[in-house]
């Protein structure tokens, strides 16, 4: 009997046992909830950075034809930087639960500005939303469990096992048929809802064509596990709790010790120091020489050093803004190294996630859905090179003391987000 | 009596002896013990260094030399939240929301830099608590343990000959009920001297009474899944489906529902929708504002002058001092508004307590511990208050102690800018600031609701026991 027969022949089988039945029904049901859910989320996302961008830019526009110098221009205008969901996020909406993506920014000092955290409900974040990466990384294993575990046990029990070896003319193949089509179903019940969510969100192929290998793969592996620990000569329900244990282990247990051992060991600076030293930094500018200040901006800005003069009295907005560059300048080194120590963390995360199946499943996931930590940092690296690109635009203009233009409001920078390509 | 204690030790007996159950309680017990250690020791890292920064953040804003008031109001200030005593043992939303603040004057900022987006990712559930351990994995001991309690009876053939001996039904589930029952106050042993040690013997015993009740839950309704139902494997299908409903499913279908059904503006919505309403109140900065006209008139009234110049008070302090009250006063009512959407949401996120007892119990044990979201947000409120009050005091220090002559002339050269200056003395209108939770009676009134439908839950399963108990027959 050729394989392909024995696998038609066993899925016929599968088709009249009841609690398979409810299995796979079951995975598919979850599976439509989950992708509508997460697509839901997505909508809503969408829609509240639409509606911020209309109320920022007409917001801006009134602040702006207030104004009558540059330096309060810079200082009134706040500017809407965001990160939108990339087609594929309502699979695994990742971090943006827990991290901002959005902010609203303007020309004062960044490091003041980067960290606010614009955050939904917290205990949102803490429980974590029904999207379609949990379901796959925790939920999906416990169904495989539920219907592999039993495969000989349930012989045993019945003494129709040894019968059927006997009768196998290969026992392993025989198992492992069984097994597959059970897997099979299960695949294709939470597959075909993530694939019409993909279709419907103009996901890409490719993404799509690699999320369904790395599912098919986990569920693979699953499968495998089931079948390595049934073959065991115990009862159903030792199998059961042997079975528990090796999820416990690798969805939970493995993963909480990666991460605090990546944590004590990958060393951050404290956020306290980078707000501290910035605001140290900033506030001792307005006691320091002017020289000092200008002297360090132009360290970093050399064509402005023939505009630095400041006048002995009063305030000039020239200087206020060098100095507030000039704080970011001090925090640099720790923002950097926050920056890095936060990917190298990630790094790190993804050779423990070898350990963990569920972990490198969630992560592909995440990382597909640019919902992972090195999309929520490149989101702040594109807030940072939006804020450098509005010091660009002012900067000469504070700098050559040009007379203030309310029509220049319609060539201050628009913030693109790189991700609306994706 | 005597019987159900009889049967109850049994039951122990019949476990100690199987490997599997020796197991079970191994893994259990170690990863238990791991996480409780490893938590502890992040409890105590982030109250020292939370600790110290506070401590340095106001040591640093004593020690700032003279200037102008309103410099100070912009120096600003920074809170930080040490985590409650029981976050030991349950550290709630601290991992997911700021803990440190900065404080200045017409801005109320956000709390920034969550644990959680800093740390490795390594998926949904790694965030491991003690207080998880019970209730994702105490839960699942139960069940693996307590599945078999009457089944294995039925199915062997002993549960016929213990009730013709004149045990009775009621006795029989009782004494297994005892068993997990007991199992369960043990494996919250951990979990008790830690809270002991940390807050004190009531609050420790309350959270784990809470989680007691927790298990006893599982506990009967494992029992009577164990005395209807005929074969073993039915019972494990059904209770460890149950378990994956209760503890995966509803409570992360519930955050779908609730952020669906109770949407709550964002910060950055709330500022956009307040700046339209902020544009009328005028800028503090600038004295001469016409937001500013009635109270000036009221002012020179007040004190029968012409001009402003005459007053006893600094005109641009009492500006500073009226419009940061006009500006909070906005702030707050917006702030307010999205503190109550999610505070609502909360309220509805637990209403889901009804259909799995593990929200209910996360609920209660976060409240219990004071990491909860009434704990984050009383960390809001507090912040802002320390922010009020210091910006006032300086304000008032800006209206009382510098002269409006000296104060508009602090631009024109050096020596004018030091006479706009006053003493150092006068930063200690900034008091010190240590978040401590709530009393524990309070915290206990917070978790009630949650308390009540364990209870609820416990009384429903208790009675079926009863009454499946009772129809044990042979």
């Amino acid at each position: 009997m050729s394989a392909g027969s024995a696998f038609v022949r066993e899925a016929a089988f599968v088709m009249r046992d009841r609690a398979i039945v409810t299995a796979v029904f079951v995975a598919l049901v979850l599976s439509i909830v989950s992708v509508t859910s997460g697509s839901l989320e997505v909508r809503d996302q969408q829609r509240t950075i639409g509606s911020l961008l209309e109320t920022d830019a007409e917001e801006r526009r009134l602040t702006f034809f207030e104004q009558s110098d540059w330096g309060s221009a810079a200082y009134y205008s706040f500017h809407l930087t965001y990160d939108p969901p990339s087609a594929f996020a309502f699979a695994a909406l990742g971090q943006r639960d827990s991290t901002a993506w959005k902010h609203r920014v303007r020309m004062l000092a960044m490091e003041g500005q980067i960290h606010e955290r614009d955050a939904g409900n917290p205990v949102f974040a803490l429980i974590g939303r029904f999207d379609f990466a949990f379901l796959v990384t925790f939920v999906v294993p416990l169904l495989l469990i539920a219907l592999l575990h039993d495969l000989r046990a349930a012989e045993r029990a019945v003494g129709r096992h040894d019968l059927l070896v006997a009768t196998a003319t290969n026992a392993k193949a025989f198992w492992f048929t069984r097994a597959t089509v059970r897997a099979v179903g299960v695949y294709i019940a939470v597959i075909i809802p993530l694939i019409i969510g993909g279709v419907l969100s103009r996901t890409s192929p490719i993404t799509m064509l690699l999320a369904s290998a790395a599912v098919a793969l986990y569920i693979a592996f699953w499968m495998w596990v089931c079948l390595r620990v049934s073959a065991w000569q115990q009862s159903a329900g030792a199998i059961v709790s042997a079975l528990l244990g090796v999820w416990v282990l690798l969805a939970v247990v493995v993963p909480a010790l990666g991460r605090i051992v990546i944590d004590q060991t990958v060393s951050l600076p404290h956020g306290s120091d980078i707000l501290l030293t910035q605001r140290e930094a900033v506030n001792d500018a307005w006691d320091l020489p002017v020289v000092t200040t200008m002297d360090a901006f132009v360290a970093r800005h050399p064509e402005w050093a023939p505009y630095t003069e400041v006048g002995q009295e009063g305030f000039e907005w020239k200087w206020y803004y060098a100095f507030q560059q000039v704080g970011d300048q001090h925090v640099e080194p720790l923002t950097n190294a926050y920056r890095e120590g936060r990917l190298l963390r990630d790094r790190w995360a993804s050779r423990i996630a070898l350990l963990s199946p569920p972990a490198l499943m969630e992560r592909t996931l995440q990382k597909l859905a640019d919902t992972d930590i090195p999309a929520s940092i490149a989101y702040e690296l594109e807030v940072r090179r939006y804020h450098d690109s509005l010091r660009e635009f002012y900067y000469p203009k504070l700098f050559k003391g040009e007379a203030f233009d309310p029509q220049a409001f319609e060539r201050l920078p628009v913030f693109t987000p790189i991700a609306q390509s994706r | 009596m005597s019987k159900v204690l009889t049967i109850a030790k049994d039951e122990w007996r019949f476990w100690l002896r199987s490997r599997l159950a020796l197991w079970g309680i191994g893994v259990f017990v170690a990863v238990l013990l791991i996480t409780s250690a490893l938590t502890l020791i992040q409890a105590e890292q982030a109250e020292h260094a939370r600790l110290h920064d506070q401590t340095e953040a106001e040591a640093r804003f004593a020690s700032q030399p003279d200037r102008h008031p309103h410099r100070m109001v912009h120096y600003g200030h920074y809170v930080f939240r040490a985590p409650a005593p029981l976050a030991a043992i349950d550290p709630g939303l601290d991992a997911v929301t700021g803990q440190s603040m900065f404080l200045e004057g017409h801005r109320q900022n956000s709390a920034a830099f969550a644990d959680v987006a800093a740390s490795a990712n390594l998926g949904g559930l790694s965030l491991l608590t003690p207080a998880l351990v019970y209730q994702l994995f105490g839960s699942l001991l139960v069940v693996l343990l307590g599945y078999g309690a009457i089944v294995r009876e039925r199915e062997a053939g002993t549960l016929p000959t213990l009730l013709l001996q004149g045990v009775r039904g009621e006795q029989m589930v009782f004494g297994k009920w005892l068993a997990l029952l007991s199992l369960a106050a043990i494996s919250l042993l951990p979990l008790f001297v830690v809270g002991w040690v940390a807050e004190g013997f009531a609050a420790s015993a309350a959270l784990a009474g809470a989680y007691l009740m927790y298990l006893l839950v599982w506990a009967a309704a494992v029992l009577v899944l164990s005395s209807t139902l005929r074969s073993r494997g039915m019972v494990l299908t059904i209770a460890t489906s149950a378990w994956l409903c209760v503890c995966l499913l509803v409570p992360s279908l519930a955050v779908d529902a609730v952020s669906r059904n109770a949407a709550s503006p964002g910060k950055i919505e709330s500022e956009l929708a307040m700046v339209t309403d902020l544009r009328e109140l005028g800028d503090g900065h600038n004295a001469a504002d016409p937001a500013f006209a009635s109270m000036r008139a009221n002012l020179l009234a007040q004190y029968d002058v012409e001009r402003v110049e005459d007053l006893p008070v600094n005109f641009r302090g009492v500006v500073a001092s009226y419009s940061e009250e006009k500006l909070t006063a906005k702030l707050n009512e917006y702030a307010q508004a999205q503190l109550d959407a999610e505070l609502a949401q909360s309220r509805q996120l637990g209403r889901f307590g009804w259909l799995s007892p593990m929200l209910a119990v996360a609920s209660a044990s976060r409240a219990i511990s004071g990491t909860d979201i009434t704990h984050y947000h009383r960390f809001l409120r507090e912040a802002e208050g320390v922010r009020y009050r210091f910006v006032q005091g300086l304000n008032k220090v800006h209206s009382e102690v510098l002269s409006f002559e000296d104060d508009m002339n602090r631009n024109n050269g050096e020596e004018a800018s030091q006479r706009a200056r006053v003493s150092a003395d006068n930063w200690r209108v900034l008091e010190d600031f240590r978040f401590v939770p709530a009393a524990l009676s309070e915290r206990l009134t917070t978790a009630m609701p949650a308390l009540l439908i364990l209870a609820v839950w416990i009384g429903a399963l208790f009675s079926g026991l009863l009454l499946v108990g009772r129809r044990l027959a042979p």
